[in-house]
């Protein structure tokens, strides 16, 4: 126990002293009744006892004059209860400190809500509450006290008189007050120490008429713990006090007040301080709360954009590609990314797209992974994740589905700050008997590299809430797909059906037609005229060009059904075979020059390979049949976006690039029948061919000087 | 040549009859040309029932066979006759108007000897048939007969 005041326990119920502080007055002690000593007392005991507190702690009573020794001493009193005993705590005070009871401090309090009301920013707030707990006070430096998430202080606000050194911004170490001095201050709003160099007062008994130690948790004149007396004496100071700033019910921080020489505080203007320090804590809490809807309000706007974006699209994924600046705004991104297994799509300012993939296998491996995972030092959870720091020091990431590992990450940059701590935050290791406080309190300078600014509760909110409306999107369209998908197989069953009578019964008739208009030229043509064997000609011609019509139709229809089979093969033998079998419909005196490059292996069902290949070579030797030597080549050329690029170049007729587009469409022909026979199906089957194995084409020509077709292939690892 | 064995042509539209008799004839075969209308008709002739009962015992040199048939289609006769030990060897041709490549699978699975799909063009056609004629009548050495006919006749 501190020696300023002197302690009582009583029986609450005879009011028979249980307990005596050592420098009680001589008659107070164990096993007299108060009535004898300070029968003054009893009447403002029982009042208590009658209403009792409903608030925590030590409850200030009365100030009382009481005879000690036959001289007339000034005390506030205190009481609270604890072990079934009624604690009764009383300080002295001088003539002084009785005039300035808690009405001389209610002008100051009222000024000091009205001001708080026109604080705008928390270190406003907290400038006026540092000012005015020194001004009721009268310690020479007051601190306002903010602990961050890991539970180290900064000085937001200071008051003082010079006295003692500043310390404003500057950070003090975690371990400066321990976990269980923490939650003390929680339980315990105030405490003070008016003379650290106090010799502490026993309790007489030491024990509880119950037999235990006295609970000192509420006690106003509670002995603090060596260490800290220790720790205040190596700072200089020889008094303290503070007060716990409680938001809700969390510590945000403290109002730490000293002095260097021993300075009592009367319990009144402690009362006072507990007060301010509870509306500022108010303030506090609305101020953060308000900061908060704020900034809700303003990411929900951007989450509903967002949202409407995502549902105008058939992949979630391009309604947010298509909007990267609110997909940013969304968590104050300076960059983000959607990864899923195959593909990895990087908006605004990220890391390389290799650095992303490893945060994608990085953040998937986890096994206790988190819809929603937030960082604002991912160097701390992925050392490697420091060779980006300065892309990617903050991650918010939302998983968006586990089974295909589609992650949407937000990056934020490094923000490297100098912070001054209040001495070196590296504790020195302590014995292992016994706690030291730290003796140096010099600045010590550290640059915080690594860090982003952290994430708001908004933000990730934001993140999570996105995160349940993609998944709901995503949801619905996998049930608008399946709906889809079972029309599709029942349209594609009918489309089967239709082919197959077209195979055997539109055949027929073309053939039939072609067949006797045959007959009807070779057997009876002597019979015909002139003008009726060309009408017979014409017949023959058409139904012909009819009928291959239709079988071309029907090798569309097939390829589109045909399942894939894909293997790796020599590509060059494969366009060998191709080649020779072109050549054999070419008349011998016409002239074609091959340059066919080196071109590896490829990745794909062989046959319809083949079918690419051929189509574009007849077409190739089509269009280039004017020329007195036909070149036709076929390269490769290197790999594009994880495909494999090939080319068929001839120099024919070529084509006018206005009307690239439809080159590859169904029965698409830039070039009149006269000219040059066909139906116009050859490219539309070649970018189909392509296309169902995951490739593209496209195509480069100019009129009269010659074509150039390119299809891609996937490149399959082994075929790098 | 005497004996000479019939070519079946089982085939249900008279005008592919008609072409594909004319294209036969510029093959200049001397065998009988047999036609049957229809599956059940043809399954009658290779096993000499009904209207086939009195016919002399022989097998056909081959059987062209349609795909689209009435009554009994031509992947049923052709699975038929393929089943049975004693008519397993008759060489059968689907020739038809299909380009589906599950009929032509399921033709090879069934054991098809050649499955030709009938060309839009005159002169393939006509070059199709002779040379499927010539080779399947005349060149094709066919297994030695083993034993007689089976009773059911």
């Amino acid at each position: 126990m501190q020696p300023h005041g002197f302690l009582l326990t009583l029986d609450a119920a005879a009011l028979v002293i249980a307990q005596a502080s050592a420098n009680a007055p001589a008659g107070a002690r164990a096993g007299v009744g108060l009535d004898a000593v300070f029968p003054a007392l009893v009447a403002v005991v029982r009042r208590y006892l009658d209403h009792p507190s409903t608030e925590d702690g030590a409850h200030y009573l009365r100030t009382v004059t009481l005879d000690v020794d036959d001289v007339p001493q000034t005390y506030e009193v205190a009481a609270h209860r604890a072990d079934g005993l009624v604690v009764l705590e009383l300080e002295e005070i001088t003539g002084l400190d009785v005039e300035a009871g808690l009405d001389a401090h209610t002008p100051r309090l009222r000024a000091f809500v009205q001001r708080l009301r026109q604080a705008h920013s928390v270190e406003e707030l907290c400038n006026i509450v540092a000012e005015d707990i020194r001004h009721i006070t009268g310690f020479d430096r007051v601190l306002v006290y903010r602990f961050d998430r890991d539970w180290h202080g900064t000085v937001l606000a200071e008051d003082g008189n010079g006295v003692l050194p500043s310390y404003l911004d500057l950070r003090f170490p975690a371990s400066d007050i321990p976990v269980q001095a923490r939650e003390l201050y929680r339980r315990n709003r105030l405490r003070i120490i008016p003379d650290a160099t106090y010799e502490p007062v026993p309790i007489r008994p030491t024990l509880t008429p119950a037999g235990k130690p006295l609970d000192l948790g509420q006690s106003v004149l509670r002995s603090v713990s060596p260490v800290h007396v220790e720790y205040m004496r190596n700072m200089g100071t020889g008094a303290s006090m503070s007060v716990s700033i409680l938001v809700g019910d969390a510590l945000w921080g403290l109002v730490s007040c000293h002095n260097r020489d021993p300075h009592r505080v009367p319990l009144q203007a402690r009362n006072a301080c507990d007060f301010l320090t509870q509306i500022f804590a108010l303030q506090l809490f609305a101020q953060e709360r308000g900061a908060q809807a704020e900034q809700r309000l303003a990411l929900s706007s951007v989450q509903s954009r967002l949202l409407g974006f995502m549902a105008e699209e058939d992949s979630f994924i391009d309604g947010l590609l298509k909007h990267p600046h609110d997909v940013l705004a969304l968590a104050n991104a300076a960059g983000a990314a959607i990864v899923t297994e195959e593909r990895c799509r990087l908006i605004g300012e990220t890391p390389s797209e290799e650095q992303v993939r490893l945060l994608h296998d990085w953040l998937s491996a986890q096994t206790d992974e988190a819809e929603v995972f937030s960082t604002e030092a991912l160097s701390e959870n992925l050392p490697e994740a420091g060779a980006f720091a300065d892309k990617a020091s903050g991650l918010l990431a939302i998983s968006v589905s586990k089974k295909y590992a589609s992650y949407i990450f937000w990056f934020r940059p490094e923000v490297v700050r100098t912070v001054k701590w209040g001495g070196n935050p590296i504790k020195p290791v302590a014995e292992p008997d016994r706690l030291h406080p730290r003796k140096s309190f010099e600045i010590w300078k550290e640059e915080v590299k690594g860090r982003a600014l952290p994430w708001t509760v908004p933000e990730v909110e934001a993140a999570r809430d996105l995160r349940t409306s993609v998944i709901g999107i995503v949801l619905r369209r996998a049930e608008e797909l399946a709906a889809m998908s079972e029309e599709l197989q029942r349209s594609n069953k009918e489309l089967e059906a239709f082919s197959y009578s077209v195979s055997h019964d539109l055949r027929a008739p073309f053939r039939h037609i072609v067949g006797y208009s045959n007959l009807l030229k070779t057997r009876e043509g002597q019979h015909l005229s002139e003008k009726g064997r060309h009408y017979v000609d014409t017949i023959i011609e058409a139904a012909f060009s009819a009928g291959t019509l239709v079988d071309n139709l029907l090798a569309f229809s097939q390829m589109g059904r045909h399942t894939l089979n894909r293997v790796a093969g020599d590509m060059n033998a494969l366009v060998e075979e191709e080649r020779r079998k072109a050549m054999r419909d070419i008349p011998a005196e016409r002239t074609v020059r091959w340059e066919i490059g080196p071109l590896g292996r490829a990745h794909a069902d062989p046959f319809m390979l083949r079918l690419v290949i051929e189509n574009l070579f007849s077409n190739a030797l089509k269009y280039s049949r004017d020329r007195t030597e036909s070149v036709i080549e076929f390269g490769r050329l290197p790999p594009k976006d994880g495909e494999a690029v090939f080319f068929v170049r001839d120099n024919g007729v070529g084509f006018d690039m206005a009307y690239v587009d439809k080159l590859f469409g169904v029965f698409q022909r830039l070039h009149r029948v006269e000219d040059f026979e066909g139906t116009g199906i050859g490219l539309a089957n070649v970018r189909r061919i392509v296309e169902r194995h995951g490739g593209h084409t496209w195509a480069e020509g100019k009129l009269g000087e010659g074509a150039t077709f390119f299809f891609t292939l996937p490149l399959r690892g082994e075929d790098i | 040549m005497a004996n000479l064995k019939p070519i079946l042509l089982v085939e249900d539209n008279p005008n592919d009859i008609e072409l594909t008799l004319a294209a036969l004839e510029a093959g200049q075969l001397a065998n009988d040309i047999v036609i049957c209308r229809d599956g059940a008709e043809a399954l009658d002739f290779v096993y000499r029932r009904g209207p086939h009962e009195k016919r002399e015992a022989q097998d056909p040199a081959v059987v062209l066979l349609d795909l689209k048939l009435p009554k009994v289609d031509g992947l049923e006769v052709l699975a038929a006759l393929k089943k049975d030990p004693q008519t397993r060897a008759i060489p059968i041709v689907m020739l038809t108007s299909s380009r589906e490549e599950t009929d032509v699978v399921r033709s090879y699975d069934l054991g098809v000897n050649a499955f030709v799909v009938k060309p839009v063009g005159f002169d393939e056609f006509f070059a199709a048939i002779k040379e499927l004629g010539v080779f399947w009548a005349v060149l094709n050495e066919p297994p030695p007969h083993r034993g007689g006919w089976p009773s059911n006749v």
